[in-house]
C-alpha cells in the first residue's frame, strides 16, 4: 500500500512538473492601463429592457502554456481578471434600473483567440427610478422625490468571447447573465440578460 | 481615438430618463399616464388611458391571482370604453410590474384591498377630489373587488362584476357539478363526445368533499381545456384576430413577461398554497351589504367560474340598480369573445351610473 501511495504521489508530482515546465506565470510588474481592458455593450432581455453596460477588467494572473504540435503551436491562456461593471436597462412602461457589480472573472483563450469565460459578481447593486410614485399613508398623499427602490444584485455570467489582437477594440464577447434582485416583494426576482460588447484598451501604441 | 468611445455611449444614458418621465400626457380627452402608488411596502404601477374629460375612471381589477392589468388593453376596452372614460390597468400587490419589500404576511385579500383605496385616494390627489370612480373586477379581480366594496363601497359609483369569484371557496365544489352539467350537454348535441366522457370519468374520480389544492390546480386547467373544446365546437366564439393580436403583443412587449410570470407566480402560490383562498374564502353571505349599482356579466359557458355564481352575485347583491347580462357564446373571457356586446353594456351602465 505504502508503495502504491508513493508511486501516485510521484505520479502527480511529475505532471506538476511537466505542466509546470510549459507555462509561463504573468507577474504584476506591467504597467496599470496595460493589465486593464475596458469594456462597452448592449445589457439587457431583447425588447423589455435593453440597457448599456460599462465595466474595466483589471488582470490578476495569468497562466499561459504551450503545446508543440506537429504543424502547429498551440498555446491556451487562462486569465483571473478582477472586473467591476456600471450600467442601465430600461422598461419601457415601468422603470429606469441603474446597476453595478463587482467580482471575479476567469477567461481561457485559445490559439486563435476564441474565448470562454465565466464571470462571478458578489457585489451587486441594482437602483429601479419609477415614474411618478405617490406614497399613500392613511388619508395622507404625497409624491415621493426620486421613487424607486434599491435591491442586493449579485449575477453571474457565461460567456464567449473573441480576442482581436492589434485592433482598437481588442475583444468582443457575448454573455448570458443570471442575476438576482433581493429582497424584491416577498422574495427575490431572477433576471436574465444578454451582453454583448467590445473590450478596449486605453494604452497608447508602442 | 479609444477615448471618444465612452461619451458616445454616455449620451444614451444621459437621455434615457428622460423618455421614462416622458409617458405622461396632460391631455384629458386622451389620457395616457403611468403612475405607481407606493403603500405598505409595495410600489404599484397604473397604467391610466382614455377620455379622463369628465373626471371619471374605470379601475379593472386583473385576474389571477397574479395577473396583470395591461392584458386587459385590448378589444372595444380600448377602442369603446376608453372613449368614455379613463380606464386603470392596474398591476396589484405582487402582480405583474409591482414592486416592493415586504414578507409573506403583507401579500393578504384585506391589505390589496387597501391597496386599491390607495389608488383612488392617489388618482383623486392627481386628478382632482371630484374624480369619480367605477370598479370591474374579472376573475379573482372579483373576489379582490368584493372585498374592496364591502369596507369601501361609497368611493365608487358602480361595480362591475364580470365571472368574479365572490366565493373562492365554493368553486372547489361546483367544478365537478358545472363540468357534468356540461359534459352531458354536449354528449347529447354530440360535440368532442370522447372528449367530454373522458371529463366525465375523471370527475367521478375526484373527492370533492374533503379540499385537496391538486384536485383544485387539477379542475382549474381542466376548466381552461374545456373551454377550449368549446371553441373548436363554436360554442364559445373564438377571439378575433385583431384582438388577439393585441394580447399577444399586449402580453409579450408591453411589461417584461419574465418579471411578471415570475411576480404572478410566487404571488398566487402565497394566496392559493399557503392562505388557501380557494378552501377558505368566501363573500357569498355579505353580497347584500352590497348596494351601489351592479352590473354582472358573466360567460354562459363559464368553466373557470361557473355561471351559478353569476345568479348568486345578482340575486344576493342588496343594490336597488342592478343588472345581469349573460353572455350566451362566451366562456370565463366576455371581454374578448363578444367584445362590441361587453363594451355596449359598460358604456351604458357607466353613462346611466356616472
Amino acid at each position: 500500500m505504502p508503495k502504491q501511495l508513493l508511486f501516485c504521489l510521484s505520479l502527480f508530482a511529475g505532471t506538476l512538473y511537466s505542466q509546470r515546465a510549459a507555462t509561463v506565470r504573468d507577474t504584476l510588474a506591467t504597467p496599470f492601463l496595460e493589465r486593464t481592458e475596458f469594456r462597452a455593450g448592449y445589457f439587457g432581455n431583447f425588447y423589455w429592457n435593453p440597457g448599456l453596460a460599462l465595466g474595466a477588467e483589471y488582470l490578476l494572473q495569468q497562466k499561459t502554456r504551450t503545446k508543440e504540435k506537429k504543424r502547429r503551436t498551440k498555446i491556451i491562456t487562462k486569465q483571473w481578471l478582477a472586473n467591476g461593471t456600471l450600467g442601465f436597462s430600461w422598461d419601457p412602461r415601468a422603470e429606469f434600473g441603474v446597476f453595478t457589480n463587482y467580482g471575479i472573472t476567469w477567461r481561457r483563450t485559445n490559439t486563435k483567440g476564441k474565448q470562454l469565460q465565466v464571470q462571478v459578481n458578489p457585489l451587486g447593486y441594482y437602483r429601479s427610478f419609477l415614474p411618478d410614485t405617490y406614497e399613500v399613508n392613511g388619508d395622507d398623499v404625497r409624491k415621493v422625490f426620486l421613487p424607486g427602490r434599491s435591491y442586493y444584485a449579485p449575477s453571474i455570467s457565461f460567456g464567449l468571447g473573441k480576442r482581436r489582437d492589434n485592433k482598437k477594440l481588442s475583444g468582443r464577447y457575448l454573455n448570458i447573465t443570471y442575476s438576482i434582485r433581493t429582497p424584491y416583494n416577498a422574495d427575490f426576482l431572477p433576471a436574465i440578460a444578454i451582453e454583448y460588447g467590445y473590450r478596449f484598451k486605453f494604452k497608447k501604441k508602442p | 481615438m479609444n477615448t471618444t468611445i465612452l461619451p458616445k455611449l454616455c449620451l444614451p444614458i444621459l437621455f434615457l430618463p428622460m423618455l421614462l418621465t416622458s409617458c405622461s400626457q396632460d391631455d384629458l380627452d386622451d389620457l395616457s399616464d403611468t403612475l405607481y402608488v407606493r403603500h405598505k411596502g409595495a410600489d404599484m404601477p397604473a397604467h391610466l388611458y382614455g377620455n379622463a374629460s369628465e373626471s371619471v375612471f374605470l379601475i379593472i381589477l386583473h385576474g389571477g391571482p397574479g395577473g396583470d392589468g395591461l392584458v386587459y388593453r385590448a378589444g372595444t376596452i380600448r377602442s369603446e370604453i376608453e372613449k368614455v372614460c379613463s380606464v386603470v390597468y392596474f398591476d396589484q400587490r405582487g402582480s405583474g410590474m409591482s414592486q416592493g419589500n415586504y414578507s409573506e404576511e403583507d401579500i393578504s385579500v384585506d391589505l390589496m384591498a387597501e391597496d386599491v383605496m390607495a389608488l383612488v385616494k392617489t388618482i383623486r390627489y392627481k386628478y382632482g377630489d371630484d374624480s369619480k370612480f367605477f370598479l370591474m373586477g374579472h376573475s379573482w379581480g372579483g373576489t379582490l373587488g368584493t372585498a374592496v366594496l364591502l369596507e369601501n363601497q361609497d368611493a365608487f359609483e358602480g361595480w362591475i362584476d364580470v365571472a368574479g369569484a365572490h366565493n373562492a371557496k365554493g368553486i372547489y365544489t361546483e367544478y365537478p357539478k358545472n363540468f357534468r352539467r356540461v359534459a352531458d350537454e354536449q354528449i347529447r348535441l354530440g360535440n368532442t363526445v370522447g372528449y367530454w366522457e373522458g371529463v366525465q370519468e375523471k370527475i367521478n374520480a375526484i373527492d370533492t368533499l374533503r379540499f385537496e389544492i391538486d384536485d383544485f390546480y387539477t379542475m382549474n386547467r381542466a376548466a381552461f381545456v374545456a373551454e377550449g373544446k368549446l371553441e373548436e365546437d363554436d360554442v364559445i366564439k373564438s377571439i378575433d384576430d385583431d384582438i388577439l393580436g393585441e394580447l399577444t403583443v399586449t402580453g409579450l412587449f408591453k411589461n417584461n413577461p419574465l418579471t411578471t410570470v415570475w411576480s404572478g407566480a410566487q404571488t398566487a402560490s402565497i394566496l392559493v398554497d399557503d392562505q388557501g383562498i380557494f378552501e377558505n374564502l368566501s363573500f357569498s353571505d355579505r353580497l347584500n351589504e352590497i348596494t351601489i349599482p351592479s352590473l354582472v356579466l358573466w360567460g354562459e359557458h363559464d368553466m373557470v367560474v361557473p355561471p351559478v355564481y353569476a345568479e348568486e352575485a345578482f340575486n344576493t347583491f342588496g343594490s336597488e340598480v342592478k343588472e345581469l347580462m349573460i353572455f350566451q357564446e362566451s366562456g370565463h373571457g366576455p371581454m374578448f369573445t363578444e367584445p362590441n356586446l361587453f363594451a355596449n353594456k359598460v358604456i351604458a351602465f357607466i353613462e346611466q351610473n356616472k
